[in-house]
């Protein structure tokens, strides 16, 4: 039952993770993929605020979630400035210069991380209480961009990704709008390293490193860019998926490999059989996202 | 501490040490030349490299020249199925830049989960000691690896010079770098060229790794970590230019190597990335310095992944 429920509470997250990516990635058109320095922001910033000042842990997964929304501010104001190919390699210089920094950070614990977090539940029914809450957020969090997307904001934010140019005549501010979804959706990833940090009780920088970009990266694109169910279904997939390997009850120094191979294969699979995503198609009878249609070999 | 034979000694130490980043980087940044696409699968190919030659020496038993071949050999085939089942079809289907990074990231993951799986996570070099012999020369530590990676480093940037300058593929390659649709129509074949392409790389990139993995352990991950450090060059040197890069990579290494005269060696790593987001932020296009026409791989206007569609499309002010 514990390894279930902790199955639900990673899929939880990996559900807010990869809804608030796709918010910035797929509605919004951002190529960053420095989400996972996002939800180690919030991990840290919480796990440091309940350790070292006792501060109670859902003030402290808010703080980190405010925290993750203000840097982020505060990078996106001067990396938005450039685009494309030049935002995704400022995105990863930024997400593992950060890593290296906390690496080498005595009060954050160096390479060794933080552990003995206080936990945000205690008791008995500590995991099942855990796994209601994070569900009931991740529902929220879908819920809250679906809205957000498919009212004027949305419309706002899709019509600066399809052609920022034109936006920008029509008098409306792309970097306001491009700052806003960033932010907005960094502190979701903070709200969720919060959760994770209280949950697991231990951080360390390797987990937020570049393999944790390309699995929340995988799981928009499995599921399917800029819709609303396909990072939920991405997330579900690839949460669950590799952890079936671990029934083979295969040596530590084989599973992980397995699980990696399998994981990126399947990655590779849909890249070329289904590039638009598991469902990917209702997005493009909505009109959504071009690349969904060009990439479908039509 | 900055008595002129110590400065000197960090000096040779930098260009010795930048000698394996420069082969990496210059495959990169020909790549990205031609090709027009950040490719991180170079990652996958560097790997392969490695634990080629690795089993080539420890399993195999075989020796330096043709553990080096198997390398090649390995390596080629890796780079030729990726160019074949991978960026053709993205090209042919007009992949966004997006859809291409993950691409060449996920393969480069895949692989070095193979790696584990095959060889395990510890960190392996190529020879059992990697210690090389040491001669001093003016009062400067000299190693039989420095010699040796400075002129491996040489040869093959001289290799390519001719190449790009003197030989018909290589005149293609310029072309197909430029307008690769107006290439195609002098009756280039630009599939051969793109495949030309990432095969020169693959030599670098093979040169790279066996000098790296007899200095230091490698481990699935290595490659990609090493990979960084060539786009930070790539990047610092101005995006399209690739002998830039080179000497990029170069000042990077040089940087590093001062550093540890201000800043404990910990943060050199921070310094790197450091170095990769503030030039991004306020050097685009690379740091400009005074154009060397020597070279006929001249920068063009910035590249942008999106052309991996229609190469053509990137705009070039070359002559």
């Amino acid at each position: 039952m514990e390894y279930i429920l902790n199955i639900v509470i990673l899929v939880g997250l990996y559900v807010i993770l990869s809804s608030s990516f796709n918010l910035i990635i797929g509605h919004g058109g951002l190529i960053s993929i420095a989400h996972p320095i996002f939800y180690a922001i919030g991990a840290y910033c919480s796990a440091l605020l309940s350790i070292n000042f006792h501060v109670p842990p859902v003030l402290g997964i808010l703080a980190g979630a405010v925290l993750a929304m203000l840097v982020s501010a505060a990078v996106a104001l001067p990396s938005l400035r450039i685009s494309g190919d030049y935002l995704l390699i400022a995105s990863i210089g930024f997400q593992l210069g950060l890593l290296q920094l906390i690496e080498q950070l005595d009060f954050t614990g160096g390479p060794g991380g933080i552990g003995n977090i206080p936990g945000l539940i205690d008791g008995p029914q500590r995991s099942l209480v855990f796994a209601g809450i994070v569900t009931v957020i991740a529902v929220f969090v879908v819920l809250l961009i679906r809205a957000l997307m498919n009212g004027d904001y949305g419309r706002a934010v899709r019509a600066m990704r399809d052609d920022e140019l034109a936006f920008s005549m029509l008098g409306r501010r792309a970097m306001k709008i491009k700052l806003g979804i960033f932010a907005f959706g960094s502190g979701l990833a903070g709200l969720a390293g919060g959760l994770y940090a209280h949950y697991y009780q231990y951080v360390s920088p390797e987990q937020f490193g570049i393999l944790q970009s390309s699995m929340i990266l995988t799981m928009v694109v499995v599921g399917g860019m800029s819709s609303t169910l396909g990072p939920v279904i991405g997330a579900g997939l690839l949460v669950i998926l590799p952890e079936l390997i671990a029934f083979l009850n295969l040596p530590p120094s084989v599973m992980a490999p397995v699980q990696g191979i399998l994981f990126t294969g399947l990655v590779l699979v849909f890249m070329f059989a289904r590039p638009q995503g598991i469902i990917g198609a209702s997005t493009k009878r909505r009109g959504g996202l071009a690349e969904a249609g060009q990439e479908s070999g039509r | 501490m900055f008595e002129p034979v110590i400065l000197a000694q960090i000096l040779w130490t930098g260009v010795a040490n930048s000698s394996y980043i420069v082969l990496l980087t210059v495959a990169f940044a020909l790549t990205l030349k031609v090709l027009k696409l950040f490719n991180f699968a170079q990652a996958a190919v560097m790997a392969t490299a490695f634990y080629a030659m690795f089993f080539a020496y420890g399993t195999l038993h075989l020796p330096p020249w043709l553990g080096i071949a198997f390398g090649l050999l390995a390596a080629g085939v890796v780079t030729a199925a990726v160019e074949i089942y991978g960026f053709r079809v993205l090209r042919r289907r007009r992949s966004s830049s997006l859809t291409v990074f993950i691409f060449t990231l996920v393969i480069s993951e895949l692989l070095a989960h193979v790696f584990a799986l095959c060889f395990g996570t510890e960190p392996s070099t190529l020879f059992p000691s990697i210690v090389s012999p040491v001669r001093l020369i003016g009062g400067l530590a000299i190693s039989d690896w420095d010699l040796g990676a400075v002129a491996t480093t040489a040869v093959l940037l001289i290799f390519l010079v001719s190449f790009v300058r003197f030989t018909k593929s290589g005149q293609a390659l310029i072309a197909v770098a430029d307008n690769a649709e107006l290439a195609e129509l002098y009756g280039i074949d630009v599939k051969r060229s793109y495949m030309l392409t990432l095969l020169v790389a693959c030599l670098f990139v093979v040169a790279g790794m066996y000098l790296y993995g007899t200095r230091s352990g490698v481990i699935p991950e290595t490659s990609l970590d090493l990979l960084l450090s060539a786009v930070i060059a790539t990047i610092l040197g101005g995006i399209g230019n690739v002998y830039r890069a080179a000497g990029a990579a170069v000042f990077v290494a040089l940087v590093q190597s001062f550093s540890i005269l201000f800043i404990a060696s910990r943060w050199q790593g921070v310094l790197t990335f450091a170095v990769l987001f503030v030039t991004i932020l306020l050097f685009p296009e690379g740091l400009k310095l005074p154009k060397m026409r020597f070279f006929r791989l001249t920068p063009s206007v910035r590249p942008s992944m999106n052309a991996i569609a229609s190469p053509a499309a990137a705009p070039s002010n070359e002559p």
